[in-house]
């Protein structure tokens, strides 16, 4: 490649050149004292010495002419550039008209320039960008050293927290929390991650005010990985936690006022009995009449039931369910039920049917709890006959059928009744507390008892109705017992109509 | 001769007292369980008044009131209806638009549906409205005012 290098042509076009005038010099001062070359070297050595030293110092003094011009003044030029560059003046360019080497490096140097030049416009746009989202976030944004000062905040944190960048930089990010401990504690979730997301703290303002903050925190590095600090970035929520307080406060109140409606709906009609077994008490007494007073007293006496069992209920509602297991023969604790329950319908008129599977399997279970779930679910049912007006050649009839389901983890109890049926605000209502279609009996507790005591055995209870068609129940109980199956929500489920 | 009072109620209990209670006091009652045996007794004994209770089976109170108030001979017969929530159908009656009811409460939703009915087809309101629990007293002395003793 060295034919290639302009310089070498230039270098060797001089060297010519010195060497012919060396000659010609020779030449010239030889024939000036009558010499010539070839005869004289060896006669007049001084002679000769004085003319070689001649011809040095003057091809010497073009060479340092050569020098100077073609490579110490481009070399100079260049490390300008570079210093230039260094002072960060990344607009200078050199001169490209040389022709040789120095002007292909100026070229390349020109380029270099540019690039840089432009690298640096996309970095200052990028850092530019970067620290305007910083700025212009409404967050809260802070960064600390690591031995906890605060080093920037931005305009958000101003907003919220009140302080002036001056007052606060340099300053412990501790004066900045509520209680100074809940920094620590942010600190030392940071040691088993690098960021802490969206704990839940309260900041000070400048006035002493109270913000409500979810604060993500997250260490800063040096290239080297070197712990430099940490980045806070805080939400203010003060609002949003009023909100929320507000609106459970109101449905808190709701809530209540949903008890105290169903409570006084249930009593109401225990006082009803009471107050009119008074009454006839009142006039048994006055009047002398024992029969009045026998049947006034027997009333008061009901009365006084309805209103401990709803405190039994309500009692039972808020306690917790604990199932005793046992096991349980279905086949035995489903004819037991029935017979309990045959009189009663048979007395409405209402035909009962029990249709078991041969095959029903020992289960573990609480006998109690399914019994009185299927108790009030069955009574249900006669109460829905009842309040249907049958026409025609339709019967009122409540059936109850036992059966492992098809893919035999679960057991099926199912309650049938063809009775008034419900519409699909009732239905969706069922095991709501306090929730009730009878006017009189119940104290709207039943259903969401139910629901809960099947909950805690792992199973679910499925609501089918269609009003004036009738309704369908259906108790699912899982084979393997309540310990596979957490309790699944409220136990409870209603579709289809 | 004595005045004649039909009671319609589920509740036996409210049957019984509200039985002694007129009787006591010089009336004659007849008495019903289920708003279909209810409108039987009242076509064929003709009762100077009746007290319905709202929430019955067979037929609601409500649907029996207004078979009589569209019966050309028992229209004008005073009605009055036993209920839970008489101080909002009052509301109600005053017009005062929506009344503060509680979306929970479907027998307040279904009676008010009931009364709007009846508004619309142009049938007289219940003479009276009590709520549950009775005060077996405040009933003689409503009744005393519309028909006598």
């Amino acid at each position: 490649m060295l034919v290639n290098i302009k310089i070498f042509w230039k270098l060797s076009g001089f060297f010519l050149i010195t060497i012919l005038l060396f000659l010609l010099i020779i030449q010239y001062i030889g024939s000036a004292l009558n010499f010539s070359l070839a005869e004289s070297i060896f006669d007049n050595i001084l002679q000769f010495i004085f003319i070689i030293v001649l011809a040095i110092a003057v091809s010497a003094g073009f060479a340092w002419i050569f020098v100077r011009y073609f490579i110490y003044h481009p070399l100079n030029r260049l490390i300008n550039g570079m210093n230039n560059l260094a002072d960060k003046e990344f607009d200078f360019r050199l001169s490209e008209d040389e022709k040789d080497e120095f002007g292909l490096l100026s070229a390349s140097f020109n380029d270099m320039a540019s690039m840089l030049s432009s690298s640096m416009i996309e970095l200052k746009k990028n850092r530019d960008y970067l620290s305007s989202i910083l700025e212009s976030s409404a967050d809260i944004i802070i960064t600390v050293s690591a031995s906890g000062k605060i080093q920037m905040i931005n305009t958000g944190a101003e907003a919220a927290l009140g302080y002036r960048r001056f007052d606060i930089v340099g300053k412990p990010i501790k004066l900045l929390f509520a209680d100074v401990k809940e920094r620590d504690k942010a600190i030392d979730k940071l040691k088993y991650a690098d960021s802490v997301v969206n704990f839940e703290t309260q900041f000070k303002t400048k006035d002493g005010e109270i913000r409500d903050v979810l604060l993500t925190l997250s260490r800063l590095r040096n290239p080297t990985g070197g712990i430099i600090g940490t980045i806070g970035i805080s939400k203010d929520i003060t609002e949003e936690k009023r909100l929320q307080t507000q609106l459970l406060q109101s449905q808190r109140y709701a809530a209540i006022g949903q008890v105290f409606t169903g409570i006084q709906h249930s009593m109401k009609n225990m006082l009803n009995a009471l107050k009119g077994g008074a009454y006839m008490v009142k006039i048994g007494l006055a009047k002398d009449k024992r029969t009045m007073l026998e049947e006034g007293w027997e009333i008061v006496q009901e009365g006084i039931n309805g209103l401990t069992e709803m405190s039994m209920d309500m009692l039972r509602y808020v306690k917790e369910y604990k199932p005793k297991l046992d096991q349980v023969d279905l086949s035995d604790a489903l004819s037991e039920i029935y017979r309990v329950i045959e009189k009663t319908a048979g007395n409405k008129g209402i035909s009962l049917e029990l249709i078991i599977s041969s095959e029903l399997p020992k289960v573990m279970w609480d006998a109690r709890m399914i019994h009185s779930v299927i108790m009030d679910i069955v009574s249900n049912a006669l109460d829905a006959c009842a309040w249907k007006n049958y026409n025609g050649i339709e019967k009122p009839h409540v059936s109850m059928r036992a059966y492992p389901d098809e893919n035999n983890e679960d057991f099926i109890i199912e309650i049938n009744d063809n009775g008034i049926g419900m519409s699909e605000d009732v239905k969706s209502n069922i095991f709501t507390p306090f929730f009730s279609t009878k006017s009189r009996a119940g104290t709207g507790l039943g259903l969401s008892i139910s629901a809960r005591m099947i909950g805690v055995h792992g199973g679910n209870i499925v609501v089918e109705s269609e009003p004036e068609r009738g309704s369908k129940f259906k108790i699912v109980l899982p084979l393997s017992g309540p310990g596979k199956n957490k309790e699944k929500s409220n136990g409870q489920k209603s579709y289809g109509s | 001769m004595a005045k004649k009072v039909m009671v319609v109620d589920d509740d036996e209990k409210t049957v019984k007292f509200l039985t002694a209670a007129l009787e006591e006091n010089g009336y004659e009652v007849i008495s019903a369980y289920n708003g279909k045996d209810g409108l039987e007794k009242i076509q064929s004994e003709r009762p100077d008044l009746a007290i319905l209770d709202v929430m019955m089976p067979k037929k609601t109170g409500f649907v029996l009131f207004k078979q009589l108030r569209r019966d050309e001979n028992l229209k004008n017969m005073p009605v009055i209806m036993l209920t839970g929530v008489a101080e909002v159908l009052e509301d109600l009656d005053a017009e005062s638009g929506d009344t503060h009811e509680r979306p929970y409460d479907s027998l307040r939703e279904a009676m008010r549906k009931s009364i709007m009915d009846m508004r619309d087809e142009g049938l007289v309101k219940p003479d009276l409205f009590i709520d549950k629990p009775i005060d077996p007293e405040l009933v003689i002395e409503k009744v005393r005012d519309l028909i006598g003793s």
